[in-house]
C-alpha cells in the first residue's frame, strides 16, 4: 500500500507542486494569431469561456471567428466549425488556420446545439454559428457545459443579443471598408471588445481582416 | 473469485444536460485511487477495488469502506448519495453496493438468490423464466446446467454460472463507452505535447477528435461530419472542398494545389462559398444585363446587382474580370470571375458561366 505511505505521498505531492503551476497555467489558455491578442483580455483563449462575435454580414465576423482558430490549430488544438454551412476552405487556409486540426459540422439541421455540445467531448475550440436567435436555456446550458468542459466557445452571430445571456468575452465589429486597386487588397474592420476582463470599459481595434495576403494584421 | 467493494453513486450514473457527472466522478475515483490504487471504475457512477489489500491495511473492510464513502461524500455534490458494499465478483458487489449490504464470505449465492432475475441484464431470458415461474435468481440457479444449456443456449449458461455466484462478470456490466469518456475526461486539463501527425501518428487529442466526431455521424447521419481537402485549381470552390469525416486518407492522389495554376484569383478568398448555386442578376446603369466578351471583357460597369431575386442593391464598385477558359482540349468551361463591392460595404464574389451570373463567395 505505497500510495498511502508517508513518504511517498510527499515526494509526489512535491513534485506535483513543482510541475503543476506551469503546466495548467499554460494549459488554460489557447494561443491566438498575433494581431489578435490585443483584442482579448488575455491575449488568448481561455478554456472554459465564450467569446461571441457579432457582426452583420459583410462586416468581418466569419473572417473574424475562423481567424480565431488559426494559432491554436497551429498549436495542435482540434477546433470544430459547426453551422457553417459554406465555408471558405481557402480564406481559412490564407488566414493561416491548419486545416489538418479542423472538423466541419456545415449543417447540423435542427441540432446545432446537440452538435455543439457532443464536440465538446472531443475538441478544444467550437465555433459555432446558430441558426437564429439563440434560446436562453440552450445557451446557458452550452455556456456551462463548455465551461464544466474546459472547452473554448465561439459563437458566431449577426447582433450581440442574438446570444441572450452575458459572455466572458464579446467581440462586435462595429464597421468595415474595403480597399480596392485592381482587386480587393483588404478590409479595415472595428472591432469592439465588451467583457468581463475589461472592466466594462469596451476596447476599441482597428485590423485589416483579411489583410492583402489573406492573413489578419493589425492596423495601427 | 475476488472480493470486491464497490462505490456506488446513484446521483452520477447518467449524464445530466450539463454534462457534470462524467467530471465528477472522475474526481472520485482519483480520489479512490489516492487511497487504494487498485480502484476501477466499471461505469459512470460505479467503481471497484479488490477488498483484501486496503482491509489489511485499513484495518477491516467496513473500516475502509467508511473512508472510502467518507472521502466520496463530498464529491459527489448536490443531494447526492454514496453507497458501499462488498461481496465476491463484480456482479454480486455491485448488488451489495445497491443494498448498501456487506456480504460475509462465502453467502454470495445465499445473498443472489433473493433478487430478480432481471438483474441478469437479459430480457429475453427474463421474460421466459417468468413464465417458467422463475422469477428470482435462485430458482433460475437451481436448474440444472444441462437443462439450462439445452433450453436457453451456451449464452444463458455464463449468466446462470453469475446466478450461481461461480462467475462475476456479466456482458454489459462494465460500460466500456463510458469508461473511454471518463478516460478523456481525466486527462484533459494535464499538459498535452503538440501533435505532429495527422493520419498514421494519432495522439490522444486525435482519437478523442475522431470518437466525438464518430458520435456525431451516428446522430446526424453519414456524411453530416466534415473535414477540408485543399486541391489544385483556380477559383475559390476548384481549391477546396468538404469530404466525409475519414475520407481524407485518401486525399494524396488529388490535384496538388501547392502546383502553379496561373490565372488563379488573387488572395483575399471570399470566407464564405455557397455550397449550391444561387442565380445572381447584374445590370448596366441603363437596366441592361451586364454580360461577359469572349475577350473577357464586361460589356458595361455593372450598377445594380440583385441577389436570388431580391431587391437591388448599388454596386459601388468592382474589380475584374478574371476570365479562365479551362480544359478547351475536352468538356470545356468557360467562366469568369467578378468581385463586386456593393454600397452597404458587402464584398461578393461572383461568376458568369453559361450567359448568367452566380454567386460565387462572399467575403465575410
Amino acid at each position: 500500500m505505497f500510495a498511502s505511505s508517508p513518504s511517498r505521498t510527499a515526494a509526489a505531492a512535491d513534485l506535483a507542486a513543482r510541475i503543476r503551476p506551469v503546466a495548467s497555467a499554460s494549459a488554460r489558455l489557447l494561443p491566438v494569431t498575433e494581431p489578435l491578442v490585443t483584442l482579448l483580455p488575455d491575449g488568448a483563449l481561455r478554456r472554459g469561456t465564450t467569446v461571441v462575435v457579432a457582426g452583420a454580414p459583410g462586416r468581418g465576423a466569419t473572417s473574424l471567428g475562423l481567424a480565431l482558430l488559426t494559432a491554436a490549430s497551429a498549436a495542435g488544438h482540434w477546433c470544430a466549425a459547426v453551422g457553417l454551412d459554406d465555408p471558405g476552405v481557402v480564406a481559412m487556409a490564407e488566414l493561416g488556420v491548419d486545416l489538418r486540426r479542423v472538423v466541419f459540422v456545415p449543417r447540423p439541421r435542427g441540432a446545432w446545439a446537440v452538435a455543439t455540445a457532443e464536440l465538446f467531448e472531443g475538441v478544444d475550440v467550437v465555433l459555432a454559428r446558430p441558426p437564429a436567435r439563440v434560446a436562453h436555456a440552450a445557451a446557458r446550458r452550452l455556456a456551462a457545459r463548455a465551461r464544466d468542459r474546459g472547452v473554448v466557445l465561439l459563437a458566431l452571430v449577426e447582433h450581440r443579443d442574438d446570444w441572450p445571456i452575458p459572455a466572458d468575452t464579446t467581440l462586435e465589429l462595429t464597421t468595415a471598408s474595403w480597399h480596392a486597386d485592381g482587386r480587393l487588397v483588404e478590409r479595415r474592420t472595428e472591432v469592439r471588445t465588451v467583457g468581463r476582463g475589461t472592466s466594462g470599459r469596451p476596447r476599441l481595434s482597428s485590423l485589416l481582416l483579411p489583410g492583402p495576403l489573406g492573413a489578419v494584421a493589425s492596423a495601427g | 473469485m475476488v472480493r470486491l467493494v464497490v462505490l456506488w453513486c446513484p446521483s452520477l450514473t447518467r449524464e445530466g444536460p450539463r454534462g457534470e457527472e462524467p467530471r465528477r466522478f472522475a474526481e472520485i475515483l482519483d480520489a479512490a485511487i489516492d487511497l487504494a490504487p487498485f480502484a476501477r471504475p466499471v461505469r459512470l457512477g460505479v467503481l471497484a477495488i479488490p477488498s483484501k489489500g486496503p482491509s489489511r491495511f485499513f484495518g477491516g473492510e467496513q473500516v475502509f469502506a467508511e473512508q472510502l464513502a467518507g472521502i466520496a461524500g463530498p464529491l459527489v455534490g448536490g443531494s447526492g448519495r454514496v453507497l458501499v458494499g462488498a461481496a465476491e465478483g463484480l456482479f454480486a458487489a455491485s448488488l451489495a453496493a445497491r443494498a448498501s449490504v456487506f456480504v460475509p464470505e462465502g453467502a454470495t449465492p445465499t445473498f443472489l438468490s433473493p433478487w430478480s432475475i432481471a438483474t441478469l441484464r437479459d430480457p429475453d431470458l427474463a421474460a421466459a423464466c417468468q413464465r417458467l415461474g422463475l422469477h428470482t435468481l435462485g430458482r433460475f440457479a437451481a436448474l440444472e446446467e444441462a437443462r439450462v444449456l439445452e433450453r436457453f443456449g451456451t449464452e444463458a449458461l455464463r449468466r446462470h454460472r453469475v446466478a450461481r455466484g461461480l462467475d462475476g462478470e456479466l456482458p454489459g456490466l462494465r460500460d466500456t463507452v463510458a469508461l473511454r469518456r471518463l478516460d478523456a475526461v481525466r486527462h484533459r486539463d494535464e499538459p498535452r505535447a503538440v501533435q505532429g501527425g495527422f493520419f498514421g501518428e494519432r495522439g490522444a487529442q486525435d482519437l478523442r477528435a475522431a470518437a466525438a466526431a464518430q458520435r456525431l455521424e451516428r446522430q446526424l447521419g453519414i456524411g453530416a461530419v466534415t473535414v477540408a481537402r485543399l486541391s489544385g485549381g483556380r477559383a475559390p470552390d476548384d481549391r477546396a472542398d468538404l469530404v466525409p469525416w475519414g475520407t481524407a486518407a485518401v486525399a494524396t492522389t488529388h490535384r496538388d494545389h501547392a502546383a502553379p495554376w496561373p490565372g488563379r484569383l488573387p488572395a483575399p478568398s471570399p470566407a464564405a462559398i455557397p455550397s449550391r448555386a444561387l442565380a445572381v442578376s447584374l445590370l448596366a446603369e441603363d437596366g441592361a444585363r451586364v454580360t461577359v466578351s469572349s475577350r473577357g471583357l464586361l460589356s458595361a460597369p455593372p450598377a445594380r446587382l440583385e441577389l436570388d431575386a431580391g431587391r437591388p442593391r448599388a454596386v459601388a464598385a468592382h474589380c475584374g474580370p478574371w476570365p479562365m477558359s479551362e480544359r478547351w482540349w475536352g468538356s470545356a468551361r468557360r467562366r469568369a470571375h467578378l468581385q463586386v463591392l456593393l454600397d452597404d460595404g458587402l464584398a461578393l464574389l461572383v461568376r458568369a458561366e453559361r450567359s448568367r451570373w452566380w454567386l460565387a463567395g462572399v467575403y465575410d
